[in-house]
Formats: C-alpha cells, sequence, structure tokens
C-alpha cells in the first residue's frame, strides 16, 4: 500500500507471476479454433504467440484476458485458476490492436480508468496517471483528446492505461501494427526496455517474425489452432520442429530425398543433385524425407574442386538473383528444386550470371532433417 | 476466504445481471403491448356466433373486394410514400451531412419539424394550402387557369405521408452518412470516382443500412397511419377500415380485428425483410473516434443550386406548419389564398385555458421518452453484447409496437387495466395518468430501439472489452463507457420519441379520463370539434410545434457540441 | 411546486400500484364532482359547465370530451369500474345502444313543460332512460365565396343537390360515422319509401365530392371552402356563421327535428348531481344557454323562445320545420346497421364508380335535352334504376335474421346461424360495383346514340 510513484518504483510494485495454459479447447460452433493448447509462460518472461492470421493466436489471448471461454482446459496466472473469473477480476492488462482509446475521455481520464475502477482514492490516481504517462513520455499531452494524437502517441497512451493499473500480465496485440515502419522498431525497443524495467510478464501477439525474434524471450509458433513450437528465436531458427515453423522464421531450403544406410551403419539422406549428406544416427532409415537447411548455410565453390570435409556437394544452374547489398541472393535449380543461397558481397566482387553452373557445399551438421 | 472467492466466482460466471433486466423488460413489454393487444384481436380469431377459434374470418378478409382494393391501396400509397420521401430526404442528407453548408445544423433541426404535426391540424392546414381550392391552386387557377391534384384521393395521402414521415430517413440517412469513414470516400477518388457516381457507388451504398431503417419505418408508418386517411377522406386503405370497424357503434364484426392482424403481419414482414437485405451489411466503418466523411467546399455556382434545391424542400416540407402559423393569427380562411385579416386573440385563449394541456404533455412525452431510452439502450445491449438466449425476441416484441394501431392499444389498455382498482383510491388502474405514459412509450419504443441499436452499432466492442480489461465490471463498462459513447443516439431518440409522443393522439384518446390530466393532442382535438375552435387549436399546434421543434435543435446543438469536444469533427 | 408534490405522490402510488396490483381497493372519498362523457364541441360544454357551476357551487364538472362512437365504446368499456356519471350527446342511436346494453339509469326529470314530440319525433325515450334537451335539424350549409366563385344556385331542397351543376361540389358525412346523418338518411327512406328513398339518396350521392368520416369534417370543409356545399345538423352552421366564416344554412321542406340527449349512466358515483345537471339543462335558464352564438341549438322548453333573437327558428311554431314526415322509431331502429352498412358498401366504398355512372347520365341527359331520342331515353331510363337497384328489399332490411349478422346477440347456441357480416357486405359492394359499371356503359351508349 506504501506506493511511491516514480516510475522506478512503479516497477518494484510489479511481482512477475506466471501463466499456464492447459489442455485449452475451444470452439465455435464446428469451427475447432484452439486444439490441445499447452504452454507453460515463465514470470517475467517476454513471451510471443507467433503465426499468420487465423491461427487462433489472438483467440488464445482474447481467452487469457477472460473475452472467450473454452470448452475444455484451464488458464492458471500465478498458479491460479481464472478460467471462471469475468474480464473485470482477471488483473491482466491488455493493449488493443486498435488500442481502443475511449474518444469522449482526455488521455489523462484514459490512463485513470482503472485506477478509479479499483476504488484508488483520488490523490493517488492522479500521481500514478503521472508516473504511467511520464513512463511513456506523454505527460504533457495529457489533456488531449485520443482523436488529437499521432499513432505512436495513441500507442503510449494505451500502453500506459494498461500498466497503471499494474496489471499481473501484459497482453499486447498486434501494437506495432498500425506504426509506419521507424516507429514500429522503435517502439518495440522501447516495448522491450519498458518490460525489462517493470519485469511483467508480457504475451505478445504478432504475425511478424522479426518482431518477435528481436524482443521475445520465446516464442510458440502457431498454426491451425495449435502449438507447433516453443522456444527461443535462435531455437526456432536452428532447429524448427517441422516444415511449417522452418518456413515462417526464415527462408528454408528444402530438398525432398530419402534416409538410407550408406552400408557403414550411418545414416545419410539422398537426393537428386546433391552427393549423400551425413545424417546423425537417430534418423530412421528407409524412409522419405526432407532436408531443411538456411541459404547461408551454403557456400559456392567457384574452383568445384572436391567438397570440404563434412560438407555435401551440390550441383545446379543459377536461375535468377537478387542484388540486397550485404549479400547476393542466388536461386539455383538443384536437380529440379530452387534452392536459395546467400554469398557475402564486397565492393568489387562480380556477379555470377544466370543460367551459369554452380558448384555449392552445404555443412552437414547445419542441415536438418524433417519428416514430411 | 477461498471459498467467499469461489462462491463468487460462480456468481460472476452465471452472470445475473443481464437476465434480471432481460426479464423486466420481457415483463414490461408483456404487461403493456402483449397482454392489452391479444386481448384485442383474439377476435380475430373467433367465430361470432360459437366463440370458438376460426380462419374464416381471414378467408373472409381475402375473399372481399374492398379489402383487397384496399390492401392494394395501402401497398401503393406506401411505397410511393417511400420514394417521395426519399427525394426529399436525400438532398437534404447529403448536402448538409458531405458539403461544408452553413447552417447544416438548422437545416437538420428544421427536416425533423414534419414529424412534429399535431392531428387534424395538419391536414387541415395541408388542404388550406394544397387542396382543390387551397391558396397554391387558387392562385393557379385565377393567373393560369390549371390546378394540380396534389391532394385529391390518394395523391393527397402520399403527398402529406411523405412530408409527414421523411424526417425518418433524414435522421438515419444523416446518421449513416455522417459514420462513414473518410477514407471510404478518398480511397474511391483516389480510383477515378467521383461526382455523382462517386455518391452512387460508394457513399450511398455505405449510408444503405442507415437508408433502409428508415424507408422501413417510413413504408410501416404509413401501412399503419390512420389519421392522415381518415382525415382526407380515404377509407378504402387498411388501417382507416380496421379503425372504422372497430370504432363503429353497436357493430360486433370481427373484421376490424382481421385487418389488425394483418397489419401487424405486414408491418412484421416488412420490419424482416428490411433486416434480411442488410444481413452481412453492418458497415461499422469509422474507428477510434474517427470521423465521418470529409466535408467538402462546393464551387459559387453549385452552391446557389445547392441552396435553391434545399429551400425549395424546405418550404415544401415545412408548408403544413406555415399554414398552422397562418390559421393561428387568422380570423376567417374561407377559400381565399391567405386569412381575411390577423388576430393575436386565439393566443390569448390558448393561454387562459390551456397551460395544463402543455404542462401534462411535457411531463408525459419526456417520461415516456425516458422509458423509452432506458428500454431501448438495454434491449439494444442485450441483443449485441451478451448471449441470452431469446434475446433476439425483446427486439422483435418491441419493434411489434410499431405495427399495433394506437386505437387497438387504447382498447387493450382499457380491456385489460379498467378492472384493476388502484389502491388507496380505488379508482381504476387505466385511470391513473401514468398509464397514458406507458402507452406512448410504448407507441414509441420502436423509434427509440432503432436510434438505440444503431448508436450501439457503432460502439466497437473492443472500447468496452478495454474497460473490462481494465477492471470495470459489465454494468460500469456500460455506464461509463456504452452509455457516454451511444449519447448521441440515445439523444436522437429520446427527440424522436419526445416530438411524436407529445402530439400522438391515437391511443391517447382512448385513455384520457379527466380533462386535468388531458395532454395537448387531446386539447388540440376538442378545440378542433368546432367552428370556433380552429383559430385556438391552431395556436395551440403552434406551442407544441415550437416546444418540441426548441427541443430538438437544443439537442442537436448538444450533440454537435459534444462530437466537437470528442474531436470527431475533424 | 404543487405539481411537483402531485407528481411525487402520483409516482409513489404507481409505485404501489406495480407492486401491490390486484390487492383490495381502499373506500373512494365521496366528492363533489360530476363526470360528464359528452360528443359536444367545447363552446358549448364550457358554457354549460359554467352556468351549472354557477347555480351549483359545491359540485366541479369535469368534461370528458370523446366523439359519440368513443364515447360509447368507453362507456362499454369501463362499465365494469364505472366512474362516469352523464352521457350527454346528440344521436339518440347512441343512448339506444347504452339503453340495450343495460348502462343507463332511468331518470324523469323534474321540469315540467317540455311537449312530448318536437317536429315528429318524440323528445324523451318513452322508458325514461334518456331525456331531450336540445333540438336540431339538418339541412344545408353553403361557403358563399365558393358558391360565387364556381356560379352555383343556391339549393333549396334534397333534390335540387342531385341537379348535374352540383356535381363533385357537396359533401356528407358517413350515416355509419354521424348519428345525426344516419337519420337524415332514414328520415328519406321513410319519407319517401325505401325504393324511391334509395333511389334519392344515391342520386344525391353522385355528386358528393366526399363522404366525411367526422361529422364535423362537413362543416369544416365547408368553412374553409374545400367543397361548397355541406349536409349539415343546424348548429355546426349557425356556430360557424357566428364564429364569422362565410356561410349560409337552410332547412329543405322534408327535414327531420332531432333530440339532442343526455341520460345518467347506471351505477353513477355522483348520482345527486347527474340529475341536478339533467334538471338543469331543461329549465329556462339552462335553456337559453342554448341560443349563444356559439352554439346556436333550438331549446326543447318553448318558453325559452321568447327570448331567443329574430329570425330564430321555432319548431313548435314552424310546422314545417321535421313536421314532414312521421317518424317511426321501431323501424329505424330494425334496420339500422343494414341501412349504414347498405350506404356503407354502396356509396360511400364505391363512391369513385357512383360519381362516374352519375357523371355519364348527367352528360347522357345534357346531349338528350338537345336532341330527342327515344332509344337513349330508355337506356337513360335503364341505367338510372340500375344506379338505383338495391340488393335488399325494405321487408329483408328489417329482418332480424339480417340485422344478425351485424350484432353478437343470440338466443342460444343452436340458433340458425346468419350469414357473416363480411359475407353479406362482399355481397352487396358487388352488386353495387356491377351496377354502376353497367349503368355507366348504358349512360355513354345513350349519350352515343344522341351525339
Amino acid at each position: 500500500m506504501n506506493h511511491q510513484f516514480s516510475p522506478a518504483a512503479l516497477a518494484a510494485q510489479i511481482q512477475s507471476v506466471g501463466v499456464d495454459i492447459e489442455g485449452v479447447n475451444l470452439s465455435y460452433g464446428s469451427n475447432h479454433v484452439l486444439k490441445d493448447v499447452n504452454l507453460a509462460i515463465k514470470p517475467g518472461e517476454f513471451f510471443a504467440f507467433l503465426g499468420p492470421s487465423g491461427c487462433g493466436k489472438t483467440t488464445l489471448l482474447r481467452l487469457i484476458a477472460g473475452f472467450n471461454t473454452a470448452q475444455r482446459g484451464e488458464v492458471r496466472i500465478g498458479g491460479r485458476d481464472i478460467s471462471v473469473l469475468p474480464p473485470h477480476r482477471r488483473d491482466v492488462g491488455m493493449v488493443f490492436q486498435s488500442y481502443a482509446l475511449w474518444p469522449h475521455m482526455t488521455v489523462r481520464r484514459n490512463v485513470a480508468f482503472g485506477l478509479e475502477e479499483r476504488r484508488v482514492p483520488r490523490a493517488e490516481i492522479e500521481r500514478r496517471v503521472d508516473a504511467a504517462l511520464d513512463l511513456v513520455g506523454l505527460r504533457h499531452l495529457a489533456d488531449r483528446r485520443p482523436s488529437q494524437l499521432s499513432g505512436g502517441q495513441q500507442q503510449r497512451v494505451a500502453l500506459a492505461r494498461t500498466i497503471v493499473i499494474e496489471p499481473k500480465v501484459l497482453l499486447l496485440d498486434e501494437p506495432l501494427s498500425n506504426l509506419d515502419a521507424k516507429l514500429r522498431v522503435q517502439m518495440r525497443q522501447e516495448l522491450l526496455s519498458l518490460q525489462r524495467k517493470l519485469g511483467l510478464t508480457t504475451i505478445f501477439v504478432t504475425h511478424d517474425q522479426e518482431e518477435a525474434n528481436t524482443i521475445c524471450d520465446r516464442i510458440a509458433v502457431m498454426e491451425d489452432g495449435k502449438v507447433q513450437q516453443v522456444g527461443t528465436p535462435q531455437d526456432l531458427y536452428d532447429h524448427p520442429a517441422n516444415l511449417f515453423v522452418a518456413g515462417f522464421l526464415g527462408t528454408a531450403n528444402v530438398l525432398d530425398g530419402a534416409v538410407r544406410d550408406d552400408g557403414a551403419g550411418r545414416r545419410v539422406f539422398v537426393g537428386s543433385g546433391v552427393t549423400p549428406v551425413a545424417l546423425p544416427p537417430s534418423a530412421g532409415a528407409d524412409a522419405a524425407g526432407k532436408l531443411m537447411f538456411r541459404p547461408q548455410n551454403l557456400i559456392i565453390r567457384p574452383d568445384g574442386g572436391p567438397p570440404a570435409p563434412g560438407h555435401a556437394r551440390l550441383t545446379g544452374t543459377i536461375r535468377h538473383r537478387e542484388f540486397l547489398g550485404a549479400s547476393i541472393r542466388y536461386a539455383v535449380d538443384v536437380g529440379g528444386q530452387l534452392v536459395q543461397v546467400d554469398a557475402p558481397h564486397q565492393a568489387g566482387d562480380a556477379l555470377l550470371a544466370p543460367d551459369a553452373p554452380i558448384v555449392l557445399d552445404l555443412a552437414a551438421d547445419k542441415a536438418r532433417l524433417l519428416r514430411p | 476466504m477461498t471459498s467467499l472467492a469461489l462462491t463468487r466466482d460462480r456468481i460472476a460466471r452465471v452472470r445475473p445481471g443481464p437476465a434480471l433486466a432481460a426479464l423486466l423488460i420481457a415483463a414490461f413489454l408483456l404487461l403493456f403491448l402483449v397482454v392489452p393487444v391479444v386481448q384485442v384481436i383474439f377476435v380475430a380469431f373467433q367465430d361470432k356466433t360459437t366463440g370458438a377459434f376460426t380462419l374464416v374470418n381471414f378467408a373472409d378478409f381475402f375473399r372481399n373486394d374492398l379489402f383487397m382494393r384496399s390492401f392494394a391501396n395501402s401497398f401503393y400509397v406506401s411505397a410511393m410514400s417511400v420514394v417521395v420521401a426519399s427525394l426529399l430526404a436525400l438532398p437534404l442528407a447529403y448536402l448538409t451531412m458531405r458539403f461544408e453548408f452553413r447552417g447544416a445544423v438548422l437545416i437538420q433541426s428544421l427536416g425533423i419539424i414534419p414529424l412534429i404535426m399535431p392531428p387534424f391540424i395538419g391536414a387541415v392546414a395541408m388542404q388550406l394550402l394544397f387542396g382543390r381550392n387551397g391558396s397554391v391552386n387558387l392562385l393557379l387557377r385565377d393567373h393560369f387557369g390549371v390546378s394540380i391534384p396534389f391532394m385529391e384521393g390518394l395523391n393527397g395521402v402520399i403527398f402529406v405521408q411523405s412530408i409527414h414521415y421523411f424526417p425518418f430517413i433524414l435522421i438515419n440517412l444523416s446518421a449513416s452518412l455522417k459514420n462513414i469513414d473518410r477514407a471510404m470516400e478518398e480511397s474511391a477518388q483516389n480510383l477515378g470516382c467521383h461526382g455523382f457516381r462517386l455518391f452512387r457507388r460508394i457513399v450511398f451504398p455505405l449510408a444503405m443500412p442507415g437508408y433502409v431503417a428508415g424507408a422501413s419505418l417510413v413504408f410501416i408508418k404509413v401501412f399503419d397511419d390512420l389519421g392522415t386517411p381518415l382525415l382526407l377522406n380515404v377509407n378504402d386503405m387498411l388501417a382507416p377500415q380496421a379503425y372504422l370497424r372497430i370504432s363503429s357503434i353497436g357493430i360486433a364484426d370481427p373484421m376490424g380485428y382481421v385487418i389488425s392482424v394483418v397489419l401487424i403481419a405486414c408491418s412484421l414482414l416488412a420490419l424482416w425483410v428490411s433486416a434480411l437485405a442488410m444481413r452481412g451489411k453492418d458497415y461499422a466503418t469509422v474507428q477510434r473516434g474517427g470521423g465521418g466523411l470529409a466535408k467538402r467546399r462546393l464551387k459559387p455556382l453549385e452552391l446557389v443550386a445547392a441552396y435553391a434545391v434545399v429551400l425549395l424542400i424546405l418550404v415544401l416540407v415545412l408548408a403544413p406548419h406555415v399554414g398552422l402559423g397562418l390559421l393561428s393569427f387568422a380570423t376567417i380562411w374561407s377559400f381565399s389564398p391567405v386569412p381575411d385579416a390577423f388576430t393575436l386573440k386565439h393566443y390569448q385563449t390558448v393561454f387562459t385555458e390551456s397551460g395544463q394541456y402543455i404542462t401534462n404533455t411535457l411531463l408525459y412525452a419526456s417520461l415516456a421518452a425516458l422509458l423509452d431510452v432506458v428500454i431501448g439502450t438495454a434491449i439494444a445491449y442485450l441483443v449485441l453484447r451478451t448471449k441470452l438466449p431469446g434475446r433476439q425476441w425483446l427486439d422483435y416484441i418491441a419493434m411489434a409496437a410499431l405495427a399495433v394501431p394506437g386505437v387497438v392499444l387504447g382498447i387493450g389498455y382499457l380491456r385489460s387495466f379498467y378492472g384493476v382498482p388502484m389502491p388507496f383510491t380505488g379508482q381504476p388502474l387505466s385511470n391513473f395518468w401514468l398509464i397514458l405514459v406507458f402507452a406512448l412509450a410504448i407507441r414509441r419504443l420502436p423509434y427509440a430501439l432503432r436510434a438505440c441499436t444503431a448508436a450501439l452499432q457503432q460502439v466497437s466492442s473492443s472500447l468496452e472489452e478495454a474497460a473490462e480489461n481494465l477492471g470495470a465490471t459489465k454494468l460500469r463498462t456500460v455506464g461509463r463507457i456504452v452509455v457516454p459513447l451511444m449519447s448521441g443516439g440515445i439523444l436522437a431518440g429520446f427527440v424522436t420519441s419526445f416530438a411524436t409522443a407529445a402530439v400522438e393522439l391515437s391511443a391517447t384518446i382512448m385513455l384520457v379520463h379527466s380533462q386535468s390530466d388531458a395532454p395537448l393532442a387531446y386539447g388540440l382535438y376538442v378545440y378542433m370539434q368546432s367552428a370556433a375552435g380552429r383559430g385556438p387549436g391552431a395556436a395551440l399546434g403552434v406551442f407544441a410545434v415550437v416546444i418540441v421543434g426548441l427541443g430538438t435543435y437544443l439537442s442537436h446543438v448538444v450533440i454537435e457540441r459534444g462530437r466537437r469536444e470528442r474531436g470527431q469533427d475533424h | 411546486m404543487l405539481r411537483t408534490t402531485r407528481t411525487l405522490r402520483n409516482a409513489a402510488a404507481a409505485l404501489a400500484v406495480l407492486l401491490l396490483s390486484g390487492t383490495a381497493a381502499f373506500a373512494e372519498d365521496p366528492s363533489g364532482k360530476l363526470v360528464i362523457v359528452t360528443s359536444f364541441p367545447k363552446d358549448m360544454t364550457t358554457a354549460f359547465q359554467q352556468a351549472f357551476q354557477k347555480a351549483n357551487p359545491k359540485v366541479t364538472v369535469e368534461i370528458l370530451n370523446r366523439n359519440t362512437n368513443a364515447g360509447v365504446k368507453y362507456l362499454q368499456e369501463t362499465a365494469s369500474n364505472n366512474g362516469t356519471d352523464l352521457f350527454w350527446a346528440s344521436a339518440p342511436d347512441a343512448f339506444e345502444v347504452l339503453k340495450g346494453a343495460g348502462l343507463l339509469q332511468p331518470y324523469k326529470p323534474q321540469v315540467k313543460g317540455i311537449p312530448d314530440i318536437v317536429g315528429a319525433y318524440p323528445v324523451n325515450d318513452p322508458g325514461g332512460f334518456y331525456a331531450g334537451f336540445a333540438a336540431s335539424g339538418y339541412g344545408i350549409m353553403w361557403n358563399t365565396r365558393y358558391m360565387k366563385a364556381n356560379n352555383l344556385p343556391i339549393p333549396k331542397e334534397w333534390a335540387d343537390l342531385a341537379k348535374p351543376v352540383y356535381y363533385d361540389h357537396v359533401a356528407i358525412s358517413a350515416p355509419s360515422r354521424s348519428g345525426t346523418t344516419h337519420l337524415t338518411i332514414e328520415t328519406i327512406l321513410q319519407g319517401e319509401g325505401w325504393e324511391k328513398g334509395w333511389r334519392t339518396n344515391k342520386e344525391l350521392a353522385g355528386n358528393y365530392r366526399t363522404i366525411t368520416e367526422r361529422s364535423f369534417g362537413v362543416p369544416d370543409g365547408v368553412n374553409s371552402g374545400a367543397f361548397g356545399i355541406g349536409i349539415v345538423i343546424d348548429f355546426f352552421a349557425l356556430s360557424s356563421q357566428a364564429s364569422g366564416f362565410p356561410v349560409e344554412f337552410a332547412y329543405p321542406t322534408i327535414t327531420t327535428i332531432v333530440p339532442a340527449n343526455v341520460a345518467v349512466v347506471k351505477n353513477a358515483p355522483n348520482k345527486a348531481a347527474a340529475e341536478g345537471f339533467v334538471d338543469f339543462l331543461l329549465s329556462p335558464k339552462g335553456q337559453e344557454v342554448l341560443l349563444e352564438p356559439a352554439i346556436r341549438r333550438l331549446p326543447v322548453n318553448p318558453v325559452t323562445y321568447e327570448k331567443a333573437p329574430a329570425g330564430y327558428p321555432n319548431p313548435f311554431k314552424d310546422t314545417s320545420l321535421g313536421a314532414q314526415v312521421s317518424f317511426d322509431v321501431n323501424l329505424s331502429q330494425a334496420r339500422y346497421n343494414v341501412v349504414d352498412a347498405l350506404f356503407d358498401q354502396l356509396v360511400t366504398f364505391q363512391l369513385d364508380d357512383l360519381k362516374a355512372a352519375t357523371q355519364a347520365i348527367h352528360k347522357a341527359d345534357a346531349a338528350l335535352a338537345k336532341k330527342p331520342n327515344d332509344k337513349a331515353k330508355a337506356l337513360l331510363g335503364e341505367a338510372r334504376d340500375l344506379v338505383a337497384a338495391m340488393p335488399v328489399t325494405a321487408e329483408q332490411a328489417a329482418d332480424p335474421q339480417l340485422a344478425g349478422a351485424f350484432t353478437v346477440e343470440r338466443k342460444s347456441a343452436t340458433d340458425a346461424v346468419p350469414e357473416r357480416q363480411a359475407q353479406v357486405e362482399q355481397k352487396w359492394a358487388a352488386f353495387a360495383k356491377e351496377n354502376y359499371a353497367a349503368a355507366r356503359r348504358k349512360a355513354d351508349e345513350a349519350a352515343a346514340l344522341v351525339r
């Protein structure tokens, strides 16, 4: 109760709690929107629900806020089941994609709203509102109406309005999607530093993997109402569990082929246009498989000499190229399948011509076998 | 502590608030609408001699040439009234909403005044101005030897009804136009669309929900309206046929009630069709307090033309009131373009005799309108924002009031409440003036309900979710977010209900039981039954129009100010 | 302030009603309030109200204005818990309905010297259920400016109104809506006989511009000049004249003078005051009020005419007024609803067709006058007969079986079920429509022959 009203003190008030989602299923009629979702979000974590539109990520977020009801499963915050609580008693702060600022109230009244609903004394409300507005740097605009603010400012007001109530969890529904590119980059850093400062468990919904990668501790990649994989950005990028995750997190090269025993008890991947690629022993033999690797995992071998140790050899024809500045991306036809190759670029380097044959080396330990 | 919390959790999950509100409203509608109406119309399904259930009366209805002719006439008149009313409303709404137009608020307010056409006098004034021997035709005949049959037969009904009810289209269409996001229009301009094509292809389709809402109201009102055809002595339409039969002395004929049932059925059908036509066309295009159409500046020549059009329409639609004004100052006005002389004596008469009527009217109409917007907001909220089973029925039943002729409701009230004595006084409950307020509220509820529903549809639900998310209960959210954001629509609903309730006669006439409790419309009726009463009656009518008109104008000012404060006018 | 307290009190009472509805009522306070349901205009009721209250300062008169039909409906619907003391209106038939429904209380007025008969009509109900207090006669009212502008001659008799020159200039109210119009129609029927009477009525109707729903619609239209000539009850015309409108009025030779009536309502809460009012109406003081310019009705107390202005019609002296027809009240009652329904179906709702036929007949007639032709004359006669033809005879009209189609009264469930009203009406309407179309064809044919 002994509140201090500086931004730092605001942070000190917040106790980080975890969010556990267990066996959640949700349908609208015959439309099964969430299928057996299980997630454990750690206290203080910056967590993202990432996926294409329609994957169920917003539905899941609204479920946590209490705007949807799951047919099965439960949501626990700080260990307490909140599935039966109405939205206003959940203490989870949500920033809406449209910000949902009330047009009939000033910025100050918007931010004060949650505190007023909590019957906080008037003087304390004013101080806490000031602190929250300071935190987002908008105290000088406190008496404006939302419609008189720019998009970025509206965003910050929405944020201030949410954190001023010191929620247990902060929910962000595509908060950056209505901002221009430059502002988006700036805001995501601000969001991150604010979250770190407050230590507030935060769930961030986005369809932009770059956004998720840059600010989130961990990401749940969702598709078709299911969680496909949970992990740190690096984890997901380097070790995608399936083709969807691989493709959603970055450019992925995929070669069709099969896993064979090379006769010496080792597993290898065989496909057209590529020499057998050594696989970890755990891969089961005699099955179809797909080999996934990133464009930067390939090395161009203009000399055409034998592959380096631990590398497989790909041969193909350049179909087209894109000049990206720091690198050049070639699309190469390898045995009838297109493969992207990134070559670092230095001033004065010559570009390879389309339709020229090309020889590539692939480090076997960078490639990943995915089952179809 | 834990168990207490758990109980509260359970209560929270059941959400008794909306269910309770729904039950209260359902009880109100049942008691003051369904029961009285059923009390009256069940006769339609009764065999006259045996009292057994029968449909033979309906067979008679469809076999009867007169009724079929009346049916066709009612349909024709309603459809034509929609067309004419649209022609009047479209330019006013489009010009004032879409362009920078000085006096737009004034024009909008004046455009609503025709709704406040006091009974009897409106038609008298129209006859004096546009009748076969009215001012216009007398002048035309004197100078050009021609006359225009404005008021002959069905023409007269269409003419008077379009002028009377066109504000329904004006109000709804204006609200829709105001709520179209400017980007919609700008993107069309960007793609090369302009001028009338822009209006036809983008602006009008986006404003369609408002237009259809208004047009269906006009259709239904004209279809059900009794006063105008009766006063113009057009009998072969459905509503007058029903009335003539229900109110004939000594005749017990079920056909009047059969026609009432047919009227109710047709109105419900019209509502259903308009709902069907609008399904999936909920264009809530404005977000985050964004602005409506960007107002454009007209070129000087266009401006002159626009003002000419607006002026012409205003002169036409305000003609009954001009006539009313002349009548209230006239000594004698008979077979001449203007009255013989002018006097203030009618106002003097009204001042000394009729103060009570005015205070009663203000009390009844404002109570009724208040009740309407409270119930209207509640129903709109229950329907749009909750998942209560059967919530749509509240809407349907409340809207069905639109289809109930005032006489039927009046008789139903007498039947239902006359036998119930009031506590303390022993007077019949139907004599209690609050019953009159309920009758007015029920009759005007559909207008308020539509206004509230439209207003709530414009409030993005994320605005409410944000409030709940920040700790406001549903009720608090309604109080602090929903109602303030709906205030424009609620006020519009209040004004419509108030304005029309203030001059309502058909249910009133059955329920007024003492002069001291009588409203203005009753006073008008009494005045207009004698030759000497025409002047004072008109003066009383002028009072009605001025009071209600001022109220309308003030609320417009309030709405506009609120909009400006919210920065929604860009 | 007073208003506020009352409002609050009423609001509290309303709350109580909502909570306690159905609980026993408290005893009613005795009061000096006299509640009168009336169809008379304000000018008249206010004059009597003031005069009566002056004579009886303890009584407060409360006037409830309803048109006659609504008044009857109101009394019927509220009979279970009656709060009305007096019913005060013109049309005797409305009183007959109330009497039939057992809603009236007999009272013998104390005033002496009232004749039994005015014109040809009995002043009082034989059973004493209602009493006449003023007489009125039907006549022709016209707007002088309208007549001048349209060059119309002044009509004197009903038959004049059937002349082609008045085509589309005359108005009347529907007999089913106005008791007094009904009496006018019935008077013509009794005076000329069923067939001839209907012929006259329809020939008049062929010239109607409109048939109004309210009685007052006719004088109102004449006053404003919407139409030139109206068939109205005298006081409408006389009071309009008194208000300054450019209108005049005349009684035709065949007219009926009918009393306007007053009756005490059964279970009247304030019976003593109600009976006092009836006596006041008939007293010389009350009767004099009738002479006021805005009221202008004929007193039933002959002595009052001494105080009347010069030229005031006096049915007790001027025997031509209403005495031409001896009015059979029983016959009128027996076919009351049938006559109304016939007029509605044959005239009111077929007015356009009837007018078209009439116009064709007028045209043919005019042509024939210039160029006589026997065949055309015969055709025209047929056309006239077609217009005049009636679907029912006088005997059928008075048959209770037919009248039963219009009422709910029945002796027992096994009674023969008469035809339903809607069936009967459909038959009549079809009959009229067909005949009017045929008449029009024949008249056109006749006109073609002499062209």
